[in-house]
């Protein structure tokens, strides 16, 4: 898929509005529906096309596919999706590619994937093809080409041999021609290993060469050699997989390696460092230690090993069943109701003994008190269980969870009935047999992402535990949005789309809009909001975005037939309308496909109408090259923003965060080192520097006198809190007196000039502000400090902190949810709910001192004028309210 | 639809193993028998395959709850809602209405008729005339707050205290006469709050002081000038009863002792009323003054409190009140009208289970296993409180008829109702201002 890269590379960036429009011949494509991609050009996901067209085609990036390739490997075959490793960073492959002469290497490489495939077995691959060529399968590895001459190294055994396995990925090294022998050739470039032919042997003339044994004089750095530790300056190479090398063949063995694959080295080592057998383990144990929780999440996509996750949650509570509400009692059938149900465990099996519950109550309650059954709860071994149902004309959809998961089983329930159109429509869904793999994956993975998230999500995330930060963030209608800088554009990128109308033919889908993810944040929407939810929802099923987010995705495509919630809706309703009017006339029912096309950070999703003014689809289409392509083509040509994109999330957060770490005494024991101006009044100035700055540095004065500030918060009830132990009592009292003739004239920050909202939302000396969340509701977009602002605040505090202001979104977004105007009961509508935490700092030893305190205040506002939009803020209980008030009113300046 | 009423509340009352039912309260319209039948059904049919059914809820906020009493007398509660649900809002909340409703109906019934009766089922006819005599209690409770204003004892678990002026005064006063009487448990009620009430009396457990304060109020409005009720305390003697006696001192003043065989209401009605409380009769007077701002002259509040409700933590102790909304004719009247006085009350009401869901749970009795708490249904919003990694101080609410406040210390809890004018910022000084001059004034 190189190939793909570089053509359309070449193309641009002269000609991207048609990309297509100056290709030579034969690069032109034919626009007829089912239309296979020309020959010359096969793209790898293409095996992976399902019968019905579907299509989920995931590649990590090179730093993941070596620790998942040990269980990939075990599982190679059974894998109903093909799984396969890009060869490199886009980066690189750009780079090189700009090298690139154009013509000749372009043109050679289409044929190569299509000759190597015809004649894998025939043929060995020569070296000017590049190992690149064999395809991916490894079973045609060529592992034994020499192996007739292996009887041979009996006799080199003379001293101590030692076996190294190490990856090696021969794509890695790109397409070009392999390394020149001059340059080391594939030993150095592939595995690392420095070898200097010895003196006498004429440098320049390669063919005079005569045979050697393989010595390493030096290692590349980053090179496989070097990350194994098992390689040392000084020793032989002997064999690579039981063949034996010499220069004179060891560049030919080296290129046959096809692919990504574990290859044997043998070496012979004059030092005792490794015994044979013991560096084989030593060796291999790292290897086989794969960050696990990754290769979860991506093993569960590509749908492996859901039996064995399954398992660990097999005891605890959970069903989803899909029952039938039309009864059939002459039917002798047991279970004849159970449409669908997932999963089957003991646990599972007690839930769905009780279904005549789920049946009756969904009917009873209608009856009594007029309104549809949302949920229900009940106990279970002593474990309290919540149940979830969706009715659908004549059949219900019941969701069981254990209560902890409740809270957020009621995200997720009103998520359901969207996310489940999105796999396709429910009704049809669940009543096909063939569909139950799908559903199973579905919902294992539906389960895995509640039940135990932990092994899911990666561990070296910021917040892993964070539960209801995934929970407020991805229940919140919209989608995380980074707002760019200007000078950043990415508009007009996806004009291209949908107006290949040439050649005469009828195309085959109309763009009805796309959306751009740059490392999980949308960065560009074309799509209506609620086709947008409905991708986003989609991704985040999949988890795509924080895949996008860590630089896993090598190459993701995936497509798949989608049946959006309002337009299918608008169908209805036409329907309806139609059939009353014109009996017989039925409006052509569009179809619709989405798209989405990752590489590297950059993901795009496309949202593709079939019929209407396109041509009607007929059967199940898989997905289109030339659409993929195009898209591939944009994303490439958005490669160029990387840089600039990269700029703007290292920037400093534009709304300037504190950490919470800082507002607490017993953090100034660090954070002496501060300006002594202080002790001389000049805490206004140096609160005035950081805050024009926007550096997110605490000023000690405001650590030292948080204990101060509280007390007077908090009225009368003045209490004795601890003062840094550092801090002389004196200085304290100076500092707390400056901070309270501060607090009164707080306001002077702001004063005057409008830039104030660029760097910091509360005015006064410094900046309070923990954290933030702002939703528009029209356009379906939420905007927050971006992970690596987070990261940048570390401490031990503030996570904790984080973790609580979600916490205490949801509770909030839930008073905002629950009170809509209906009738005069209940407390009415909620415009603004706020709640005062208060700190303390775990593990506090000192038993003379009370433990310092810091005070919070999370807070939500909840906007429909001039833009419904509602707003999540977390500030220190000191900051002056009208500044609040302020930043409520502006938006936190940001402008959307 | 059967519930016709939105918001209405109907309890259903059947015998655990047989399904017969007992009795139902609350709706004017009852449920067909079958509804109820299947009802019950559903429960027995899932405690047979190991599950038991706590409840639930519609899209409209209707509720449903289930809930046995030692293996023998099930009680539901079915609530109609009336107000729509969003995306699966606020649980908890009318869940915690309804539990508690529950929980105070069972232990009214043994209050009333022991333990050993409901729990034996010997006679069922015989229980269900004998329930009889509970029904204008659970009425009561059914009402919640709005058959009797500014009670919000069966919902928060604390005694609805009033503040007497000359407190010090009736205490020796209620001290002296619990001792004739060969009693511990006395207790002063003045416009059904109580006002005073002896050590012992206090140390009984918070639901039966607040169940005995329903009774004595329930009698107090039937008119009589005394009387002697056998009661069984759901806690402290569920099955030996002891004898309540209660006399009217005054329209609205109530005195009650829990005693044992002795003294007759007779001879205690003749000889000890009048020996002690005729001298405090002036002091009777001023208590009853106080009226149902249930604090004295000394505590001024501020002009923009619109409602209170206090509660000492420590004790179990509440006072609420609501002012009398006095419009100022100067004023114009301005865009928000101030909610009624019922309204407020409602707010307050809901304000409190709004809060104590998600932020400030009060700490029930401790050694409770998670089954029995989820039976309880406080499981649930314990989980969500104790999401929170920091502890939550104070919260508010802007809604659209006023601004709710409410703050927690070590003691106390404050629940304030405030006009919209009052700006956020300063409805914490205004909090924290009041809770200091009540604090301070009377001690509580």
């Amino acid at each position: 898929w190189l190939v793909v890269y570089r053509r359309t590379h070449d193309f641009q960036p002269s000609s991207l509005p048609s990309p297509y429009g100056s290709c030579s011949d034969e690069t032109r494509y034919d626009f007829q529906p089912s239309s296979l991609p020309s020959p010359d050009l096969e793209p790898e996901w293409l095996d992976d096309v399902q019968k019905n067209g579907e299509l989920f085609y995931l590649e990590l990036s090179e730093g993941e596919e070596a620790a998942a390739l040990a269980q990939v490997a075990t599982n190679y075959g059974l894998s109903t999706n093909h799984v396969r490793f890009s060869e490199k960073e886009a980066e690189i492959i750009s780079d090189e590619s700009r090298k690139l002469p154009d013509g000749a290497p372009t043109k050679a490489e289409p044929k190569l994937k299509r000759l190597a495939r015809i004649l894998r077995r025939k043929r060995r691959p020569s070296q000017s093809r590049g190992p690149d060529g064999g395809g991916e399968d490894s079973s045609s590895r060529p592992v034994s080409i020499l192996k007739n001459q292996a009887g041979q190294r009996v006799g080199v055994m003379v001293q101590q041999l030692k076996e190294v396995f190490l990856y090696l990925n021969p794509k890695r090294l790109g397409s070009c021609s392999p390394p020149p022998p001059e340059r080391g050739g594939l030993l150095e470039a592939l595995l690392g290993v420095v070898h200097r032919p010895s003196w006498g042997r004429g440098q320049g003339d390669p063919a005079g060469r005569r045979e050697e044994r393989i010595t390493v004089h030096g290692l590349v750095p980053n090179s496989p050699a070097v990350k194994c530790a098992q390689i040392l300056i000084g020793d032989n190479l002997v064999a690579v997989d039981d063949v034996d090398v010499t220069t004179e063949n060891i560049e030919r063995v080296l290129s046959c390696i096809p692919g990504p694959t574990q290859v044997k080295l043998t070496l012979e080592t004059a030092s005792p460092g490794g015994p044979g057998e013991g560096g084989v383990d030593m060796s291999s144990a790292p290897r086989l230690r794969p960050s696990p929780s990754v290769s979860q999440l991506v093993r569960l996509l590509w749908g492996e090993d859901t039996v064995e996750l399954q398992m660990s949650i097999g005891h605890i509570p959970h069903i989803v069943m899909y029952l039938s509400l039309k009864l059939d009692s002459d039917s002798p059938l047991e279970e004849q109701e159970i449409l669908y149900q997932y999963p089957v465990s003991e646990a599972s099996s007690q839930l769905k003994g009780v279904r005549g519950i789920f049946l009756t109550l969904s009917d009873m309650l209608e009856n009594v008190t007029g309104g549809q059954i949302v949920s229900s709860s009940l106990l279970l071994n002593k474990q309290l269980v919540h149940v979830g149902y969706w009715k659908e004309s004549n059949n219900l959809l019941v969701i069981a969870l254990p209560a902890e998961r409740y809270r957020h089983g009621k995200v997720i329930q009103c998520m359901l009935p969207y996310s489940i159109p999105c796999l396709s429509q429910s009704h049809i869904a669940f009543c096909q047999a063939d569909h139950a793999p799908r559903l199973d994956h579905f919902f294992c993975l539906f389960f895995q992402q509640l039940i135990q998230p932990s092994r899911l999500s990666d561990s070296s995330g910021s917040t892993p535990t964070d539960l209801s930060g995934t929970l407020f963030l991805d229940g919140l209608p919209a989608v995380r949005w980074l707002p760019l800088p200007p000078e950043i554009k990415v508009w007009g990128w996806a004009t291209t789309l949908g107006h290949e109308d040439f050649y005469g033919m009828r195309r085959l889908y109309v763009t009805l809009g796309s959306c751009l993810f740059y490392k999980g944040y949308l960065i560009a929407n074309h799509l209506p909001k609620e086709d947008l939810l409905d991708v986003s929802l989609y991704c985040q099923h999949y988890c795509l975005l924080p895949l996008a987010s860590e630089q896993r995705v090598g190459q993701l495509v995936v497509w798949r037939e989608v049946f959006p919630r309002h337009r299918s809706q608008i169908h209805q309703t036409k329907t309806i309308n139609n059939h009353c009017t014109m009996p017989g006339y039925c409006q052509p029912q569009g179809r619709y496909f989405l798209l989405i096309v990752g590489l590297r950070h950059f993901m795009q999703c496309v949202l593709l109408e079939a019929s209407g003014c396109a041509a009607p689809a007929t059967g199940a289409p898989g997905p289109d090259c030339v659409y993929v392509d195009q898209v591939k083509a944009t994303l490439l040509q958005l490669e160029e923003l990387d840089l600039g994109m990269e700029e703007r999330l290292a920037a400093p957060p534009a709304p300037c965060l504190s950490c919470a770490d800082w507002f607490l005494p017993s953090f100034v024991r660090d954070r002496l080192f501060l300006p002594p101006s202080l002790d001389q009044g000049g805490g206004k100035v140096v609160g005035r520097s950081l805050f024009g700055r926007g550096a997110r540095r605490p000023s000690s004065k405001r650590s030292q006198s948080d204990s101060g500030s509280e007390g007077q918060s908090d009225g009368g009830v003045r209490r004795p809190t601890g003062l840094s132990p550092h801090s002389t009592p004196d200085s304290a009292r100076k500092l707390v007196g400056q901070r309270d003739s501060l607090g009164s004239g707080g306001s002077d920050g702001s004063r005057g000039s409008g830039s104030i909202f660029k760097v910091g939302l509360t005015s006064g000396a410094e900046n309070t502000l923990f954290h933030y969340v702002l939703m528009e509701k029209v356009q379906g977009i939420f905007i927050a400090p971006t992970h690596r602002e987070l990261a940048q605040l570390s401490g031990s505090i503030h996570p904790q902190l984080i973790r609580n202001f979600h916490h205490c979104c949801l509770s909030i977004r839930a008073a905002f949810q629950r009170s809509l105007p209906q009738g005069t009961h209940g407390l009415g509508p909620v415009k603004e709910h706020g709640v005062l935490f208060q700190c303390k700092p775990e593990n506090w030893t000192d038993q003379r001192k009370p433990a310092p305190t810091m005070t919070y205040w999370v807070i939500g506002r909840m906007l429909l004028e001039p833009v419904p939009q509602e707003f999540y803020v977390c500030f220190h209980d000191s900051v002056a309210e009208v500044p609040v008030e302020m930043a409520f009113r502006l938006s936190f300046g940001l402008a959307l | 639809m059967m519930l016709q009423q939105a918001g209405s509340v109907q309890l259903l009352c059947l015998t655990a193993n047989s399904g017969v039912p007992l009795f139902t309260r609350g709706a004017s319209k009852q449920l067909p028998f079958s509804i109820i039948g299947s009802l019950n059904g559903v429960h027995m049919f899932g405690a047979g395959q190991g599950v038991v059914l706590a409840g639930c809820e519609t899209d409209r906020g209707g509720r449903m709850v289930w809930r046995v009493f030692q293996d023998s007398v099930m009680l539901i509660a079915v609530s109609s809602g009336g107000q729509a649900q969003q995306e699966g809002g606020g649980a908890g909340e009318e869940d915690l209405h309804l539990r508690r409703l529950l929980e105070n109906v069972w232990n009214c019934m043994v209050l009333v008729l022991g333990q050993d009766e409901l729990a034996s089922l010997r006679n069922v006819e015989r229980l269900k005339r004998d329930l009889r005599s509970c029904y204008r209690l659970i009425d009561q409770l059914l009402e919640g707050g709005q058959g009797q204003e500014g009670i919000m004892g069966d919902l928060t678990h604390c005694a609805d205290c009033l503040l007497p002026p000359n407190a010090t005064l009736l205490q020796e006063g209620l001290d002296g006469f619990t001792q004739a009487a060969d009693s511990e448990f006395g207790c002063l009620m003045v416009h059904g709050r109580i006002a005073a009430a002896t050590e012992k009396w206090w140390r009984l457990a918070p639901q039966e002081v607040v169940l005995l304060s329903v009774l004595t109020r329930s009698l107090s409005l039937s008119g009589s000038a005394s009387c002697d009720t056998p009661v069984f305390l759901p806690q402290g003697s569920p099955t030996v009863a002891h004898r309540l006696l209660r006399f009217q001192l005054l329209p609205g003043v109530d005195v009650c002792v829990l005693c044992g065989p002795s003294p007759t209401l007779h001879r205690a009605e003749r000889e000890l009323v009048g020996c002690f409380w005729s001298p405090l009769l002036e002091a009777l007077r001023g208590s009853l003054a106080v009226g149902e701002r249930c604090l004295p002259g000394s505590v001024t509040l501020r002009p923009d409190v619109l409602a209170l409700l206090l509660i000492n933590r420590e004790s179990r102790r509440s006072v609420s009140c609501v002012k009398a909304i006095i419009t100022n004719p100067n004023h114009p009247p301005s865009n928000h009208p101030l909610p009624s006085k019922a309204r407020c009350w409602e707010l307050l009401r809901l304000f409190y289970t709004f809060t104590t869901t998600r932020y400030f749970p009060l700490e029930e009795t401790p050694a409770l296993t998670l089954g029995e708490k989820a039976q309880r249904g406080d499981s649930l919003r314990e989980d969500f409180a104790l999401g929170f990694s920091h502890q939550p101080l104070q919260c508010y609410l802007v809604t659209e008829e006023c601004k709710c406040f409410s703050l927690q210390t070590a003691q106390h809890q404050l629940y304030l109702l405030t006009p919209l004018s009052v700006p956020t910022f300063a409805l914490s000084s205004v909090a924290t201002q009041t809770l200091s001059a009540i604090t301070l004034a009377t001690g509580f």
